[in-house]
C-alpha cells in the first residue's frame, strides 16, 4: 500500500497533501520509564488533520516524550491508545509508521550527500529510480537548496542543513511531520527566518505536524495551537491568542513571558495593592475562583476576600504624573532597546518590576516613578486551594 | 569618553601580546633544530639505525641481498607467511565484529555493573603475551579446564591449547581490549538521532546497521583493526609460549636467529615482515580509509 501511494509522478505530491493531513489521536496515554520515572501522567490529545500542534514546555516537562509517542520510538503504558485516522498505529513500529521526523541535532546522514539524504528514505522505500531522482529534485527546489544537491553534510551551513532535514522529512509524504526543536541550534536570525518558511510550507502542504519547543515566541508564530506542558501533564491547550492573553495558572503566565508577579489581595470583587484597588470586572483576565458561583465551602472564599497572585509583562505598568501614579518605584537599570527602552524598577513589589518607555523618554537611572496599571493587561490569580479546578470548571 | 579611552586602553596590549605569541609560534631556524633534536634523536636511535642495520644483515649472508627472496621461494617460510597472514586477518576481523557489537551495546545501555564489565574486558591490557599464552593453556591445555570438562561428560578430553585454534584464542584475547575502547570512542560521538532519522523513514534493523552505525563506527573500526592486525602479525609470547605445531612468522625468525644462528635470513624475514604488514595495512586504508574519513568530518 505504502509503495502504490508513493509511485505517483512528483510533480503531484504537494497537490495530493494540500487536501487535509491525518488525524492523530492519543487516548489515556501515560508514559512509565524502565527505571520507575513517570514521563508522562495520564493525558489525551487530539490533533486536528493539516493542525500545526505546538508542544510548549521547559526542559523535562514531557513534549519530547509525546512527540516520541506518536513517532513511534516510544509506547505508551498500557491502556493507552495512538490512531492515525482510523489506523491503531498504538503498538505500530516507527519503520511502519509513515512519520516525517526533523531533529535538533539535524540527524543528517555525514556519508551521503544532499541529495541522497532526500533520496534515503525513496530508496528504502524501493521507488523506481527515476520516480526518485524526479521526486527529490522537486524536494530540493521546494526548499531552495537545489544546488546544493551535490554537496556533503559538513559543507553546509546549520540553516541550509535543516533545510535538507525538512526535505528528506517531507519526501515520503508522511502522514504526520514531526519537529524536535527544529531551530534551536541556529542563531537568532536565522532562527526568525527558518521559522517563517516553515510556517508557509506547512500550510502549502497542508500537512498534520507537531512542534516540540522551549521557545515562547516561536510557538506563538507556528502554532494553530499550542500546547503548555509543566511536569510531564498538559497546563492548558488554547491558541496562541488564548494562551498568551488568557493564561490558566501561574506557571502558564510566567512561561509565556508574563514576567512581573506582584502579590495583592482579592476584597469585595476588587484587587487590592496597597493603597490601590481596581475593579474585578476592568482586570484583563481574572482567574479568582468565584466562591459564589462554583459553591465552593472554604471560608476565606465565601467571604469574597483572599491572596491574589498579579501576573504582567511590560505594558501592564506605565509611567504617569506624580498626581495621577497609583504606586511609586525607583529605577535600577535601563536597556536601551531600540524601538523603546527597558527599564527595571524596584519598591514596587519584592523583586524587581520591568516596565517599557519611549525611547527617547528622559529618565536616569535613581530617578523615582509614578506609575500606573493598566488592567486591561493584569492577569489575576486568586490564590484558593483549588483556583485551577474551579477556573478550568468554568 | 570615559568608555572609549577604556576600550582602548585594553585594545592596545593585547594587540601587541597577539603580535608576542605568533613570533614565538613561528621559531627561529636554530630554535626549530633544537626543538626536534630529542625526536630526531629518538627516532634515529630505536628505529632507523636498527632497521638499517637488519636490512644490511641480509647482505652478509651466503645468498647476499638475494635472500630477501627467500620467503617466496623457500616452501616452509612461505607457508609461514601465508599461515601468519591468515590467523592475523581471521583475528582482526572477529574481533572486529566482537567487539563492534559489544562496544556498541556497554556504549547505549546503562545498567548495574557495567563499569566492571569494561573494567574485565580491558584488562588484556596489562598482560604480556607470554601470559596470555599461559592462560590458554589452563585453559584448553592437556590439564585444562576443557579437557578436564569433556572428558567427564563425554570420556574425551578436548585439547586445542596448542593448535591453530589455541593461537586464534590467545590473539583474540589479547585483541578485544583495544579494539573495544576504539569501538566504544567511535560510538560515543555516533548521534543516536541518525538511527531514529533513518527508522522514521523505513529502514529497517539492517539497513540501518548498515548505512548508519557502520559508516559511522568506520575510523575506529580501520584505526584499531589496523592495530588488532598489527599486533597479531608480530605476537610472539603466546606463541611462544603455546608453540608446539604452529609456525608464525615470528617464530620462523626467532628459530633462524637462535638455533640456526642464520642470521641473514633472519634479517630478510624481518623486514619481509615488517613491510608486508605495512602493505596489508595500507592497503586497507586505501580501500576504506576514504569513506571512513569523510565520516568522521561529517559528524555534525
Amino acid at each position: 500500500m505504502n509503495a502504490t501511494a508513493m509511485a505517483q509522478p512528483g510533480s503531484q505530491t504537494v497537490q495530493t497533501e494540500k487536501t487535509g493531513g491525518t488525524r492523530i489521536e492519543l487516548a489515556r496515554c501515560t508514559k512509565t520509564f524502565p527505571d520507575g520515572t513517570r514521563a508522562l501522567l495520564p493525558f489525551d490529545l487530539t490533533i486536528n488533520g493539516g493542525e500545526t500542534l505546538v508542544l510548549l514546555g521547559p526542559s523535562g516537562c514531557g513534549k519530547t516524550t509525546i512527540l516520541r509517542l506518536i513517532a513511534g520510538l516510544e509506547f505508551p503504558d498500557a491502556g493507552g491508545k495512538i490512531t492515525f485516522g482510523e489506523d491503531d498505529v498504538t503498538r505500530q513500529s516507527i519503520e511502519k509508521r509513515r512519520v516525517g521526523m526533523v531533529f535538533q541535532s539535524y540527524a543528517l546522514f555525514p556519508n551521503m550527500t544532499v541529495a541522497e539524504n532526500v533520496a534515503y528514505g525513496l530508496k528504502v522505500q524501493k521507488v523506481e529510480r527515476r520516480e526518485r531522482d524526479e521526486r527529490v529534485r522537486a524536494m530540493l527546489e521546494m526548499m531552495h537548496i537545489d544546488m546544493l544537491a551535490d554537496r556533503r553534510i559538513d559543507q553546509l551551513s546549520g540553516g541550509q542543513r535543516q533545510r535538507v532535514a525538512l526535505a528528506r522529512a517531507i519526501a515520503l509524504r508522511p502522514r504526520v511531520l514531526l519537529l524536535d526543536e527544529p531551530l534551536t541550534a541556529l542563531d537568532a536570525k536565522l532562527r526568525v527566518k527558518l521559522r517563517t518558511e516553515i510556517n508557509s510550507l506547512l500550510r502549502k502542504l497542508g500537512i498534520t505536524a507537531i512542534y516540540v519547543t522551549h521557545d515562547q515566541e516561536e510557538a506563538m508564530a507556528l502554532g494553530d495551537r499550542i500546547v503548555v506542558m509543566q511536569k510531564g501533564a498538559i497546563a492548558q491547550i488554547g491558541t496562541p491568542r488564548e494562551i498568551y492573553r488568557a493564561p490558566l495558572s501561574p506557571f502558564v503566565a510566567d512561561f509565556v513571558g508574563a514576567s512581573n508577579r506582584l502579590d495583592g489581595r482579592i476584597e469585595q470583587n476588587s484587587l487590592v495593592l496597597g493603597d490601590v484597588k481596581i475593579s474585578l470586572d476592568q482586570i484583563g483576565h481574572a482567574m479568582t475562583g468565584d466562591p459564589i458561583k462554583n459553591g465552593d465551602s472554604n471560608s476565606n472564599s465565601r467571604s469574597g476576600q483572599g491572596l491574589a497572585d498579579i501576573y504582567f509583562r511590560a505594558d501592564g505598568l506605565a509611567i504617569c504624573a506624580p498626581d495621577q501614579g497609583q504606586i511609586r518605584g525607583r529605577v535600577e537599570a535601563i536597556s536601551y532597546l531600540g524601538e523603546k527602552s527597558r527599564l527595571t524598577v524596584s519598591g514596587i513589589g519584592e523583586s524587581v518590576i520591568t516596565l517599557d518607555v519611549d525611547p527617547d523618554f528622559q529618565i536616569a537611572i535613581g530617578d523615582d516613578i509614578h506609575c500606573r496599571f493598566n488592567p486591561e493587561r493584569l492577569t489575576v490569580f486568586g490564590r484558593y486551594p483549588d483556583a485551577r479546578n474551579a477556573a478550568q470548571a468554568m | 569618553m570615559a568608555l572609549q579611552n577604556l576600550g582602548e586602553g585594553r585594545s592596545r596590549p593585547s594587540f601587541s601580546r597577539y603580535f608576542g605569541v605568533s613570533r614565538s609560534a613561528m621559531a627561529s631556524p636554530a630554535t626549530f633544530m633544537a626543538l626536534m633534536a630529542p625526536g630526531v634523536a629518538i627516532v634515529a636511535a630505536f628505529f632507523l639505525i636498527p632497521l638499517v642495520l637488519v636490512a644490511m644483515e641480509v647482505a652478509n649472508g651466503p645468498d647476499g641481498w638475494a635472500t630477501y627472496l627467500v620467503i617466496l621461494t623457500n616452501a616452509r617460510y612461505f607457508e609461514s607467511l601465508v599461515q601468519t597472514l591468515l590467523m592475523s586477518a581471521g583475528v582482526t576481523v572477529v574481533a572486529l565484529i566482537l567487539c563492534g557489537i559489544v562496544g556498541m551495546f556497554l556504549v547505549r545501555n546503562r545498567f548495574a555493573g557495567r563499569s566492571v564489565l569494561i573494567g574485565l574486558l580491558t584488562l588484556p591490557l596489562s598482560f604480556p603475551g607470554t601470559v596470555v599464552g599461559f592462560m590458554v593453556i589452563m585453559l584448553a591445555g592437556r590439564q585444562g579446564a576443557v579437557g578436564g570438562i569433556s572428558n567427564a561428560l563425554i570420556g574425551e578430553k578436548i585439547v586445542f591449547a596448542y593448535d591453530i585454534a589455541g593461537l586464534f584464542i590467545g590473539y583474540l584475547y589479547f585483541s578485544i581490549p583495544r579494539v573495544i575502547l576504539a569501538v566504544m570512542a567511535s560510538a560515543e560521538k555516533l548521534d543516536p538521532q541518525l538511527e531514529e532519522a533513518a527508522r522514521s523513514l523505513g529502514a529497517p534493523r539492517w539497513r540501518v546497521v548498515r548505512d548508519v552505525i557502520l559508516p559511522g563506527l568506520m575510523p575506529g573500526l580501520i584505526s584499531s583493526g589496523a592495530i588488532c592486525f598489527a599486533t597479531a602479525m608480530g605476537a610472539f609470547g603466546t606463541a611462544f609460549t603455546l608453540a608446539t605445531d604452529i609456525d608464525v612468522l615470528p617464530m620462523v625468525i626467532y628459530t633462524e636467529f637462535t638455533r640456526n644462528a642464520n642470521i641473514a635470513v633472519a634479517a630478510a624475514l624481518s623486514i619481509a615482515l615488517g613491510v608486508i604488514t605495512w602493505l596489508c595495512l595500507s592497503a586497507v586504508r586505501f580501500l576504506v580509509g576514504e569513506k571512513a574519513d569523510v565520516t568522521t568530518r561529517g559528524g555534525a
